[in-house]
């Protein structure tokens, strides 16, 4: 447990004003709600493991995320997802997301969706599967509840026919 | 996700978000926005993280958990250059709030 000493400060890199502002509706105190548990019933070596992303990447062969209408509305985040084969590289897609540079995604998709990196566990032994599909959405999201109907419930059911144990969650 | 059956692990730059929603499990990661995972090319690095973040999954014993990654990004904070080249929609129609907070925060210290 030697490596658990550092504290993470998820505001470092957020500028002041804006960091000032997040934190205005982050409360001090841990959530107190219900949150739902899946326990995990095997070892991490023979686990499916699928990824999930909300970075807005979608295959240069189909449409990418809507960041136009988003500009006339600024509350407003397309709650649609896309389907991402495992085998696809930066090389494979657009990155549509309006709250981040998207450049380095698009130098090197691991460092947002890591397909290759998971692939290589795979191959290692380390990891059972990884997936054949991820699943990318669109990380702005201020009406949940549609957003929860339009495209988690379809990942979710995504992920079963992918036979997933277990997802991992790369939030931009 | 929980709820449909699957174990969910996310490696998150703002852990804090947690206290808002509720996550299963956090792996809490002090990166820059949009590469959680490590730098552009980087491959033992992302690896490093992948591992870490994956092992909550035989690790973690009850929801809410957050584990503090002991990662260090290379570059100070405003090097980075993670923000989006224009501002976004939401921060731009926002803008007097956030100077407000900006400064309300001033004010406190």
């Amino acid at each position: 447990m030697e490596k658990r000493e550092k504290r993470v400060d998820g505001f470092r890199f957020i500028p002041p004003g804006l960091r000032a502002w997040i934190r205005t509706s982050i409360p001090e105190e841990d959530f107190k709600g219900y949150i739902p548990w899946t326990p995990t019933t095997k070892p991490l070596s023979q686990m499916t493991i699928a990824l999930v992303t909300s970075a807005g990447i979608s295959l240069k062969s189909d449409s990418p995320f809507d960041t136009e209408r988003e500009k006339k509305e600024p509350f407003w985040g397309d709650r649609s997802y896309r389907i991402i084969p495992r085998a696809t590289t930066e090389k494979d897609i657009h990155v549509n997301h309006l709250h981040i540079n998207t450049t380095y995604i698009e130098q090197d998709i691991n460092v947002m969706l890591p397909l290759a990196r998971m692939a290589e566990f795979e191959l290692e032994g380390i990891i059972g599967h990884l997936a054949p599909k991820a699943c990318s959405f669109y990380g702005f999201q201020y009406q949940s509840t549609d957003f929860l109907k339009e495209a988690i419930e379809p990942i979710s059911i995504q992920m079963k026919l992918e036979k997933a144990d277990a997802v991992l969650l790369t939030p931009a | 996700m929980e709820e449909a059956g699957f174990s969910t692990v996310v490696l998150t730059p703002t852990h804090e978000f947690h206290r808002v929603v509720g996550i299963p499990r956090s792996a809490a990661i002090e990166y820059p926005y949009g590469r959680p995972v490590g730098q552009v090319g980087d491959q033992e690095g992302q690896r490093q993280v992948l591992l870490e973040a994956l092992s909550l999954l035989e690790k973690a014993r009850k929801p809410g958990e957050v584990y503090h990654l002991p990662f260090t990004w290379p570059e100070e904070p405003k090097k980075t250059n993670w923000q989006p080249p224009e501002i976004s929609p939401i921060v731009k129609l926002q803008l007097d709030d956030i100077k407000k907070a900006r400064q309300l925060g001033n004010e406190k210290a």
